[in-house]
């Protein structure tokens, strides 16, 4: 019924099939988006948030979205800055996944704000030595290049493209795009950055405080760097779920293991630098204020030392090896392990600046604050991944993501 | 100096609490609750949800019967310098300027109608100053008869915290402007809970004048960022460089050592 | 079809652009943000002129002198009173929050009338000519039918133009029961009249003491004049006054002592024995004191030629330090040192009533630590304690009285105070409800209570509602909804604390004469009368006698009355006072025969008996002793807890709606309990579900429980919090005074 709208020489499942797998991600949307009117009407009370823990679940996944969706900005800064051209086939995917990540980065920063009517006082009224300032000024930013880049995928759709206009839109744009690869590079870099820079600069908390050169701790080029590094790996496991669940085979061998072995070797350099960092940080940033390492990782119940081993070793140097290793790239079972534990290590590492920083005592006679969130918080951050899910299934269905999925998949009958 | 540049001199307001004479009784809060609109809910035993612009802490020095000992810290907001002018946790990362630091008197500020609650403050804070709003402030049928016009009633969603009563600041102010006094004297400006202690262990006053108590009691030492020169006082968690303005008093060792945190291997290091 | 779409894309694409570009959406935002600043619902406090009305407190105990901020007619803040006694320009923690009482939606509003069963809580509003009548009527029967004596009034202080009234109206209507609600007053009020022969309270110049003999007392949780006591401990940590605090706990007072000694709980008197007993033999005593201007000291021979044993003999032979030390479990060199130390100070000083001395306690434990304070020859001296006069200004004629009146005068009281078994107390409220119920009609047949909160403060709540039960026709004063006017026929709403007239004389322990005045600083939020006027309207209604007793008009005219020429400068200044009252020289202080003080009064010589410990309720099978503890920020008297108050408890006292109980972390591990862990306390008064909380602060084998909480009434930011501990715990009858005794109660706890 749909087939007019469906890309010429792919397949697509029918449309009933498609319409009961949107129908029931839908359902998990509409349970998100109550949350979501919970939250804004009753207030914040929904969560589990407190005045210990005034940053929490959703605020994590805010994080970790930006710094998987950093496959976008360092793809594109690779295709078109760089030049490897092979890139150009998951470009659109990454493009596609970093919209999804930033607008669901936007929305939960709407959730999450007590007066989200006054959202706009952080332009209106903005302290530029704000590390959040900074933030979200480049998210804006950024995701209005970010849609700027998916526009002319959208009017790629068959139908739209018959219109002479969009067509010549999304042909000129396309032509430009290096700029706002360009720009969005730049803009990306400096917001990842700055939300490093957000727990960074807290020099009353030793647990996230760092130092760094001018205004910038070192988070702040930790995070950059790291988006960078382990963003293409959610782009590649994102592409193998979509191959997975599509059946299909959708991008070359070859270019994903060309963003693998970047990856790699970004998370490689990468893990190197957090480990200088943690170390100077343990040996002589937290000392200072009278912390031992061990003190940020002892007398409660949760927050152990493994979190570090799980963030540095089994999320950072054991996938960032597999990466940079051909063997490691080329054996599917390898090469998947070590997307899948590379996108963990990031997120860890986000879930460490924002939730460890609040729990950690500061006052020697202060708690460890513990913190589980509310079924609403939960609720309100599945609602992006459903949100994602939707996309990405009307974005395969509909528009060309993927230009190498007809040379590969050739239709047969 | 002149006597006009002497005059336009910025104040430092701070505090000097002994906590050898503070019995915890709670005065403080209350008072701090009454002057300042604070709303209640009905089950306040939650203490992370709980707003308390002034905060006894209770302190243990963690022996054994019967060598136990315990000490009441009142926590107001330290209205923290930092280590360069107005550089104070909160201040430097507020994103809307909804806080901020008055190099005229020190004290850190908070516009309500500004603040959307964002709560990166309160992550910065490392003494919990900050509470947020999170539910709307509700007073019984009647109750609302006590709320005074001098503090606005916040609104849900937003942060706020101690004030050092800026509002009693702004009426002694505006009394010596009618008496045609540029000057406060040390007594026309005390917070709530200065006024309130019924064991007189808050001490308010402007620690750049070295005829205020607090001046003679703290020595803060200009050359330290006001680090206190009395060997019985000392400041929460002077180390990390937040250069508060709220000075304690104690003669117990414990008690001066829970101030900061110390690693197992240090001395310490009282100047 | 096409062109139809395209211009439709056109259209809508062109519109957003419109709109975008115009004012309206920026208009719209704008709007938005304003309106989250000033919401409907947010409450907009009012401006208005600004004033001060100065007052005395009649909620808290320790009678803190008040100023409150106005605007216009509404009050706003209440701040200390500078200048007034004691509490001299600081409010305690109650007062300050006390706006909220008095605005609380639970304040009773109209008289009112019970038509469901007691306790119900039904109730319907009635008139005051129609309150006041029934109330009349039911008096009146009793009268009619010779049982006056059988109307009982219940009241917190038994000072001040209310108590008198109410006496005055027991009086002329033929009761002799009036009761005070009980406390350490008690006990001191009775140690002086054995001791010292006179009728007197015990104050404490404690501001100029320079060593500091705690057994037990709160002196910063809320024991005495509470800010008084504060202001004098911070007066002595600058002039470094040393402060011993003994008691079981570490409560705020024995954590800034300058020595906590955890003592065996109710084995005090022991140890001030023993301390006398180092006095005496090291010859450290004041002998000029002793000597000259006491009796009872040596050995003597009576008037029927008797040998009886003198205090020194009788310590001598009892209560070496070695003895104290195995019964209180604090060391001997400990002891001995202690004795060294108080008896070498200048102004020593020795004090007992426990916690917040709520209840009174053992007689003999308090005439021990006096027998300290004489040793050192520190009474009516300069940082002594002082035996000074109660007040008396009140000098009304005499109540006027019929047959009846006379008649009823000559029944013994209800509780058993005055008669032969305990001729030294004046009254034993806690004995009254064993009476009660164990008597076939209660010997109480109508009851009027005003200021006070018996239902909930008396120990063994559940008897108390029993006794309650039976008294046929209860009339409550209240101006809130406590669990006392739960039990009542009639309420007869007072005015709220700041809307009255009200004397307040004699803040508890303090050493100069005063008498404050509580004024409206605000007109009356609801329908509601003065309690003095009411009781005038009531005995007007009775008419003949009762009626002529009460010679004025209203309340205000009686007040002013009595204050006389003094009605004026109270009214200026708050207070009446006198700063120079010094206490009587020892030649003038002491009442007995031989003018001189009594170590051992000569009915009460121990003679060779041991003085008893009170021993408390419970058999071997309960494990622990649970002992009751006073916080400043629980108020536990006839006053519940305010919003505000309740915001400062903190968690590790009430948690939700459960009560922590104290425990040392070695008795819980012990008994396999652990942090923050529900279990059961059991007392033979009653069981109750309870929180551990684990402090090294508590001696092993004791759990500690705070007074204040379970309430069922007030307000709903009170009700259901916690539990209440007068029911688990029972009280004890002093068998040498009738009074409460009770320090503790054996009780188990095991998980729940």
């Amino acid at each position: 019924m749909d087939s007019a709208l469906i890309p010429k020489g792919v397949q697509r499942c029918s449309l009933g099939k498609f319409t009961l797998f949107i129908g029931a991600v839908s359902a998990v949307l509409l349970w998100g988006v109550y949350a979501m009117l919970l939250c804004w009407l009753k207030g914040l009370n929904q969560t589990n948030m407190n005045d210990y823990y005034g940053f929490a679940l959703w605020i994590w996944a805010d994080l970790a979205v930006i710094a998987l969706g950093g496959g976008a900005f360092f793809t594109g800064f690779l295709r078109y800055i760089v030049g490897k051209n092979e890139l150009k086939n998951i470009i659109n995917y990454a493009v596609l996944i970093g919209f999804i990540c930033y607008s669901s980065a936007l929305l939960i920063l709407a959730i999450d704000i007590g007066q989200p009517l006054r959202g706009w006082f952080i332009f209106w009224h903005a302290n530029v030595h704000s590390m959040l300032t900074e933030v979200a000024f480049c998210l804006s930013c950024y995701f209005g290049v970010l849609t700027i880049e998916y526009i002319p995928l959208v009017l790629e759709n068959r139908q739209l493209n018959k219109v002479p206009f969009f067509h010549n839109l999304a042909h000129n744009m396309h032509e430009v795009m290096a700029v706002f690869a360009a720009t969005g590079a730049f803009l990306s870099f400096f917001h990842q950055g700055s939300l490093g820079g957000v727990a960074g600069v807290l020099f009353g908390r030793p647990f996230a405080y760092r130092e760094g050169v001018f205004i910038w701790p070192w988070t702040f080029f930790l995070f950059t760097w790291s988006a960078a590094a382990y963003g293409p790996c959610f782009t590649l496991s994102l592409t193998k779920l979509l191959e997975k669940v599509s059946g299909k085979k959708l991008v070359k061998d070859n270019v994903v293991e060309l963003l693998a072995k970047i990856s790699g070797w970004m998370i490689i350099t990468y893990i190197i630098a957090k480990i200088a960092d943690t170390w100077y940080w343990a040996a002589v940033t937290a000392p200072e204020g009278g912390f031992t390492l061990m003190d940020f990782y002892s007398n409660n119940p949760l927050y152990g030392i493994w979190i570090l081993v799980l963030e540095i070793v089994i999320g950072g140097i054991i996938p960032g090896l597999i990466l940079i290793t051909e063997t490691g790239r080329k054996n599917k079972f390898l090469l998947i392990t070590a997307i899948i534990l590379a996108c963990i290590g990031v997120s860890v590492n986000r879930w460490v600046m924002v939730l460890q920083v609040m729990a950690v005592p500061v006052m020697s006679f202060d708690i460890w604050a513990m913190y589980i969130p509310s079924w609403q918080e939960v609720a309100t951050t599945i609602l992006p991944v459903a949100y994602g899910v939707i996309l990405v299934a009307l974005s395969y269905r509909y528009l060309p993501i993927f230009p190498q999925e007809r040379e590969l998949n050739p239709i047969t009958d | 100096m002149s006597k006009a540049q002497e005059h336009n001199k910025a104040k430092k307001y701070g505090m000097v609490i002994d906590l050898d004479k503070c019995t915890g009784c709670g005065a403080c809060m209350v008072a701090c609750m009454a002057e300042n609109n604070v709303p209640f809910k009905k089950d306040e035993s939650d203490k992370l949800l709980s707003i308390t612009w002034m905060k006894v802490y209770k302190l243990t020095n963690g022996k054994d019967f019967p060598d136990a000992d315990i000490c009441y810290l009142p926590r107001p907001c330290q209205h923290c310098e930092g280590q360069h002018s107005g550089h104070s946790p909160c201040v430097s990362v507020c994103p809307a300027t909804a806080t901020d630091y008055s190099t005229d008197t020190g004290i850190v500020s908070q516009i309500y109608t500004r603040c959307f609650g964002c709560r990166y403050c309160m992550a910065a804070c490392p003494y919990h100053a900050r509470h947020f709003n999170w539910w709307d402030p509700v007073w019984p049928a009647g109750m609302e008869k006590m709320l005074s016009p001098d503090v606005s009633v916040r609104m849900r969603g937003i942060v706020e915290k101690c004030s050092f009563c800026f509002h009693r600041y702004q009426r002694a102010k505006d009394k010596a402007y009618m008496e045609d006094r540029r000057e406060l004297e040390e007594h026309e400006y005390q917070t709530a809970c200065t006024q309130a202690c019924p064991a007189g262990a808050i001490i308010f006053g402007d620690l750049n004048n070295p005829d205020h108590e607090v001046h003679k009691i703290a020595q803060p030492d200009p050359g330290h960022h006001g680090r206190p020169k009395n060997p019985n006082a000392f400041r929460l968690l002077e180390r990390l460089g937040t250069n508060p303005k709220v000075y304690y008093l104690s003669s117990r060792e414990w008690v001066r050592k829970a101030g900061d945190n110390y690693l197992k291997t240090e001395k310490i290091n009282k100047h | 079809m096409k062109i139809d779409r395209r211009s439709f894309l056109s259209l809508g694409v062109g519109a957003g652009a419109g709109i975008a570009l115009s004012p309206l959406p920026w208009k719209l935002t704008d709007d938005s943000s304003i309106w989250t600043q000033m919401w409907p619902w947010t409450p907009v406090p009012r401006d208005g002129a600004v004033n001060y009305v100065n007052t005395a407190s009649t909620i808290c105990s320790g009678g803190c002198g008040l100023s409150v901020r106005k605007i216009d007619d509404r009050a706003v803040k209440v701040e200390g009173l500078k200048g007034y006694p004691g509490s001299n320009g600081n409010a305690c923690i109650h007062c300050m929050a006390g706006i909220q009482m008095l605005y609380s939606p639970n304040a009773v509003k109209s008289p009112m009338k019970r038509t469901g069963k007691r306790g119900e809580g039904k109730w319907q509003p009635i008139s005051w000519d129609e309150a006041i009548s029934e109330t009349a009527k039911k008096l009146g029967e009793l009268r009619e039918s010779g049982k006056a004596s059988t109307l009982a009034c219940i009241l917190n202080s038994d000072y001040g133009t209310i108590p008198a009234l109410f006496k005055q109206f027991l009086n002329a209507f033929g009761s002799p029961n009036f009761m005070r609600t009980p406390s350490y007053q008690d006990a001191y009020e009775m140690t002086l009249a054995l001791m010292h022969q006179t009728d007197s309270m015990a104050v404490f110049d404690a501001e100029n003491a320079d060593f500091v003999l705690s057994f037990g007392s709160g002196i910063i949780d809320g024991w005495g004049s509470s800010v008084r006591m504060f202001k004098a401990n911070s007066s002595w940590k600058e002039k470094n006054v040393k402060l011993v605090q003994i008691e079981p706990r570490l409560s705020n007072t024995a954590a800034k002592s300058d020595q906590w000694l955890p003592v065996n709980p109710g084995t005090e008197l022991i140890l001030a024995l023993g301390i006398a007993h180092v006095i005496i033999t090291e010859s450290l005593y004041n002998k000029d004191f002793v000597e000259k201007y006491a009796e009872g000291f040596e050995d003597w021979t009576d008037n029927e030629g008797n040998k009886q044993k003198g205090f020194k003999n009788f310590v001598l032979e009892g209560y070496s330090p070695s003895y104290a030390a195995r019964v209180t479990g604090i060391e001997a060199n400990t002891i001995v040192k202690l004795a060294k130390d108080f008896a070498g100070a200048s102004a020593p000083l020795a004090l007992c009533g426990r916690g917040q001395g709520t209840t009174p306690g053992s007689i003999h434990e308090f005439m021990a630590v006096h027998a300290l304070n004489a040793l050192v020859g520190n009474i009516n001296k300069k940082g002594g304690i002082w035996a000074m006069p109660k007040p008396d200004y009140i000098k009304w004629e005499q109540a006027k009285l019929d047959d009846t009146a006379r008649e009823g005068l000559k029944v013994p009281r209800a509780d058993g105070a005055g008669t032969e078994k305990f001729p030294h107390a004046k009254y034993l409220l806690t004995r009254l409800p064993e009476v009660i119920n164990s008597a076939k009609e209660s010997p109480i047949q109508a009851l009027f209570v005003s200021g006070a909160n018996p239902a909930y403060t008396l120990p063994d709540t559940k008897a108390v509602a029993k006794a309650f039960a039976s008294i046929p026709f209860i009339v409550s004063f209240t101006s809130h909804m406590d669990e006392t006017a739960e039990m009542a026929d009639i309420i007869l709403p007072n005015h709220g604390h700041f809307e009255r007239y009200e004397d307040i004389p004699a803040p508890p322990g303090y050493n100069k004469p005063v008498v404050g005045l509580a004024r409206p600083v605000i007109s009356p939020q609801h329908n509601t009368r003065h309690v003095g006027d009411t009781l005038i309207a009531i005995a007007g209604k009775l008419g003949g006698t009762i009626a002529e007793s009460f010679p004025w008009k209203s309340y205000e005219e009686c007040l002013e009355k009595t204050m006389g020429e003094n009605w004026t400068s109270i009214q200026e200044s708050g207070v009446i006072t006198n700063p120079d009252y010094e206490a009587p020289g020892w030649d003038t202080a002491f009442e007995t025969s031989s003018k001189k003080f009594a170590f051992i009064p000569g009915n009460h010589n121990p003679g060779n008996n041991s003085l008893q410990i009170p021993v408390i309720e419970g058999n071997d099978n309960y494990r622990l002793t649970l002992i009751p503890y006073d916080s400043m920020r629980l108020a536990a008297g006839p006053v519940g807890n305010t919003p505000f108050v309740t915001k400062t408890v903190s968690e590790k006292v009430l948690k939700g709606n459960d009560i922590c109980i104290e425990i040392n972390p070695k008795t819980a591990e012990k008994y396999g309990l652990k942090q923050g862990q529900y279990a059961i306390l059991t007392t033979p008064k009653g069981k109750a579900k309870v929180k551990t909380e684990l402090s090294p602060g508590i001696m092993p084998d004791i759990i500690a429980m705070p007074r204040g909480l379970g309430h069922t009434g007030i307000d709903e930011y009170l009700a259901g919090k916690g539990i209440n501990i007068n029911e688990l715990i029972g009280p004890v009858e002093d068998p040498a005074s009738g009074l409460d005794a009770a320090w503790g109660i054996k009780a188990d706890l095991v998980k729940a």
